[in-house]
């Protein structure tokens, strides 16, 4: 299946949807472990105590892809990227949406990749979007028989 | 002049540094080249301003492109906008006779990058399907090359005559630097560039082993 088709048929369709709840200890022990040191981030007492930016990376979808995506080969994690867009809160409870945001080829030493960013947008319960989180998969083609 | 020829930044999809950290770590480190070109892949980034950045740190920083061909990757330098509607620059299926001719017809210049390289290097298709007419320059040194890589690609362009250019290829910031090219006057713009590299009066530097 070329690009353009399985831009045409996947892009910016909502496949997936899951309810997450932000737990302070959870906060804490990823402000630890990506090693924080600002309190808002590590002391659960600053009156601006908020995850680390890239906490929302956590979160998995069902599914990384449509339930209908065709197989053309196994996919790799090829990477994460956040865009936090508002601070989350111990406590918040938020949806986080996924769709197929793009899809693209490239060359390398190893041959043709295809590359899919499987986007998760995540809401809380006023419906503001909190944070954007694009993961990127990488399929490398088959090599000729 | 010393400009490495090669690099990207996070607006390549496999880029992880930021302009601004280019910049410093050129500083910082005292770095032998008086700026860099970005050249993101598959796209020609006409958005983003760095003229402030260049005076803040006393660097010239210029745009080109990356394009991925059947001869494998190209830099594009001198893209104007109607370059950019001359072909698909997403495409990895661009004929390289398509992208030398319509370089040529738009001012710019087109440059075979890490010609050594497996699969994306010119040299394995040159012994397959023999060499391109229009090829003038070719990556001679480039900082991501592995083994004899470079030694393959300094040896086409002996073979062919062609003039051989420098850039690091750097995705991260302390790649930067490692390889580049150095001009006899100064080079201020993307136009002055293309036109330096149509001159042919260049040399390819590398302090790999010292970066």
């Amino acid at each position: 299946m070329e690009i353009e088709e399985l831009k045409q048929c996947f892009l910016n369709l909502d496949f997936d949807e899951r309810r997450f709840e932000v737990k302070q200890d959870a906060m804490l022990e990823f402000a630890a472990a990506c090693g924080e040191s600002a309190p808002r981030y590590t002391d659960a007492a600053h009156p601006e105590f908020q995850a680390p930016p890239t906490f929302c990376a956590r979160f998995h979808g069902r599914r990384m892809l449509p339930s209908d995506f065709p197989e053309i080969g196994i996919p790799l994690d090829a990477g994460k990227c956040v865009m936090p867009q508002r601070p989350v809160r111990a406590g918040a409870k938020l949806v986080g949406k996924s769709h197929l945001h793009d899809v693209y080829e490239k060359t390398g030493r190893t041959g043709r990749m295809i590359f899919l960013v499987s986007r998760m947008e995540l809401y809380d319960e006023s419906r503001t979007l909190v944070s954007i989180v694009d993961s990127r998969l990488v399929i490398r083609e088959r090599p000729a028989e | 002049m010393i400009l490495d020829l090669h690099s990207h930044s996070v607006r390549s999809d496999d880029g992880r540094a930021q302009v601004e950290n280019y910049c410093q770590w050129v500083r910082k480190r005292a770095l032998p080249i008086d700026g860099f070109v970005l050249t993101e892949h598959r796209q020609f980034d006409f958005e983003s301003d760095y003229a402030a950045l260049a005076r803040e740190h006393g660097l010239t920083i210029l745009k080109a492109s990356e394009v991925e061909t059947d001869y494998g990757h190209v830099l594009v330098f001198g893209v104007t906008p109607a370059l950019l509607s001359a072909f698909d620059f997403a495409s990895i299926r661009l004929p390289l006779v398509q992208v030398l001719e319509e370089a040529e017809r738009h001012g710019a210049v087109a440059v075979p990058c890490h010609p050594g390289r497996t699969r994306v290097g010119m040299c394995a298709h040159v012994v397959e399907r023999g060499p391109v007419a229009g090829v003038r320059i070719v990556e001679v040194y480039n900082g991501g090359s592995r083994g004899s890589e470079d030694d393959e690609a300094r040896a086409l362009a002996e073979r062919f005559g062609y003039h051989g250019t420098g850039g690091s290829d750097a995705h991260i910031v302390s790649h930067i630097g490692r390889c580049a090219t150095r001009f006899p006057a100064a080079v201020r713009s993307e136009a002055e560039l293309a036109e330096a590299l149509r001159a042919g009066e260049f040399e390819a530097v590398s302090w790999k082993s010292k970066s």
